[in-house]
């Protein structure tokens, strides 16, 4: 039997095996803190059940509005309640895996204790944006792609391959956007230290998100649809995915949201560490 | 009378006892002028928040031209699209008076961790305490406020038919200070169930949002369903933001306005009586523990 060496952890693993432990760490993560949430399981079930009610509300509301009108910004009824799933599904991900842990970082700028992070054999963003899962905000997803289920069933939508698959693709696309504009509010918490009025930004941004470009595209608010599809482009986060399930395939809206996400990616961590290098330790 | 101990650096005076009605309000007062100053602290990052909090009107705007556009109608259940744009934007005013942020929570944790006897040991009504540190929370906002929501009403005054007449704008007022009231002591009386349950959190997230939706924060009453108009018109949420709005646009008026005022006004004394007396009874729950 072979016996290993206690001495083997301090060297560092190649590349490799590197990045394969991301996966793996985050599964425990996950793991121990849905242990955690469920040593409260009243607190937790109620939270689960806060989230069923504002979908529900969320649903009087459009049920409301399509009482009195067939179509909004020429989304049918179903098209429509499709979105409203895609944006619950894709706010759900960000909510579950990043947004507490984003809101938590200006506190660890402020006390110091992002040190004790910054000293861990990993990566940073990695561990500061992941390091726990919110599982209550979970069934959000599952809740998301059950409205997106019961609107294609309405619709009388027929499957179609090259649709899944391009929903599959923009959806993550959509998600990894939205957590570089995260990122990117985030860091700006090493400099300001108090951030609340930056995930008010978040929340304006993700206003934006939720609704069809088309309202968008008219007068005025022309230019808000420029700006906010090219510039800072949030307004592809829901669209691009919901337009390729529900409506006809734009290639190059395709193409483009896969640019934008490699482009955002790279821009937000390379922000993300340009704030880490400004941060200097707030206590002992 | 009185008893005074010391003067203290600024020349406040200390007192054992408040037997009479002058030294109650001096005292409140001065629990509201510390309050005050508290709030002016970050100043900036208030003003930030206030923009960007009403940023997102620019989509509901925008969300409901494309709803009455795809309608095809002037009118939804006797809004306007002017009005509905402008009863949207009267609904954060009336907001502004009657949400109260931590309130159950902040009571409930006092409760929690036992704080809460030192409202015991001290002349210090728990609930007067409070309302006097909302009442200046509340000056505060209201007067950071002024410029932001100044410029977003003056860029919107398309959609309002002017200022109303005086006797409107003296109801609106009412209404919305009424409608303090009854955020204060409908919070406050959530947050003395803490007594029996200790942690109100969950019931809080439940009760805030259902009152988003109940209130008519979202949409105007009247846009439902005739039965679920009706039932939510019997209960007190409303007066949380619809009907404020509602009164300022000369939606209600005449006999209807004096009953609503005078129901707003009962619910207003229900919920402080209902606040007081889960006080007084929680009190007799109450083991001070931690602290």
């Amino acid at each position: 039997m072979q016996s290993q060496s206690p001495t083997h952890e301090f060297f560092p693993a190649p590349p490799s095996q590197t990045w394969k432990r991301y996966p793996r760490l985050l599964a425990r993560l996950g793991m121990f803190t849905l242990i955690r949430e469920l040593s409260l399981r009243g607190n937790f079930l109620v939270k689960v059940a806060v989230e069923v009610l504002w979908l529900g509300i969320l649903l009087a509301f459009y049920e409301t509005v399509f009482a009195r009108t067939s179509m909004v910004a020429s989304w049918p009824k179903q098209d429509y309640l499709f979105f409203v799933g895609c944006f619950f599904a894709i706010n759900g991900v960000l909510e579950t895996l990043f947004l507490e842990n984003c809101n938590e970082f200006s506190n660890l700028v402020r006390t110091g204790d992002l040190d004790f992070l910054l000293l861990k054999p990993i990566d940073e963003q990695f561990l500061i944006t992941c390091r726990r899962v919110d599982w209550s905000v979970s069934p959000n997803i599952i809740m998301g792609f059950c409205v997106m289920a019961v609107s294609l069933w309405n619709k009388g939508w027929e499957f179609d391959a090259l649709r899944v698959a391009l929903f599959a693709i923009t959806f993550t696309c959509g998600v990894a956007i939205a957590y570089s504009f995260m990122l990117v509010l985030t860091s700006f918490s090493v400099w300001l230290v108090r951030n609340q009025s930056l995930m008010e930004m978040w929340w304006l941004f993700s206003s934006l998100a939720r609704y069809p470009r088309e309202i968008f595209q008219r007068g005025w608010a022309n230019s808000l649809d420029v700006v906010f599809t090219y510039i800072l482009p949030i307004l592809l986060v829901v669209n691009v995915p919901s337009r390729v399930m529900v409506k006809t395939i734009e290639p190059k809206m395709v193409g483009f949201i896969m640019v934008v996400t490699v482009a955002s990616l790279a821009a937000s961590r390379w922000f993300f560490q340009r704030a880490l290098r400004s941060y200097r330790s707030a206590s002992s | 009378m009185t008893t005074p101990l010391k003067p203290d650096q600024d020349g406040m005076e200390y007192e054992l006892q408040s037997p009479n009605l002058s030294a109650t309000w001096h005292k409140y007062y001065r629990v509201f002028r510390v309050s005050l100053a508290e709030r002016m602290t970050y100043r900036a990052d208030f003003l930030l928040g206030t923009f960007l909090r009403m940023l997102p009107m620019v989509t509901t705007i925008l969300l409901w031209q494309a709803i009455y556009e795809g309608s095809g109608k002037d009118t939804l259940a006797g809004f306007k699209y002017r009005e509905m744009i402008a009863y949207l934007l009267l609904v954060h005013i009336s907001r502004m008076f009657s949400s109260m942020p931590g309130l159950a929570a902040g009571i409930s944790r006092e409760i929690r961790e036992g704080t809460l006897k030192k409202y015991l040991i001290q002349p210090l009504d728990l609930l007067g305490y409070l309302i006097s540190y909302r009442a200046a929370h509340k000056v505060t906002y209201i007067v950071m406020a002024a410029l932001p929501y100044g410029i977003i009403f003056y860029l919107c005054r398309f959609y309002f038919d002017g200022i109303p007449s005086a006797s409107i704008c003296a109801a609106y007022l009412l209404s919305l200070i009424l409608s303090f009231l009854i955020g204060f002591y409908f919070e406050a009386a959530v947050g003395m169930v803490g007594f029996w349950f200790l942690d109100v959190t969950s019931i809080l997230y439940i009760v805030i949002t259902l009152n988003y939706f109940t209130s008519g924060q979202m949409l105007p009453i009247d846009l439902l369903p005739t039965f679920w108009a009706g039932f939510l018109k019997a209960l007190p949420f409303q007066y949380m933001a619809y009907f404020p709005a509602v009164v300022y646009l000369g939606k209600v008026q005449g006999n209807d306005l004096i009953w609503g005022l005078a129901l707003e006004a009962f619910w207003a004394l229900f919920f402080a009586w209902l606040a007081r007396y889960l006080y007084r009874r929680g009190l007799r729950h109450y083991g001070a523990y931690g602290g």
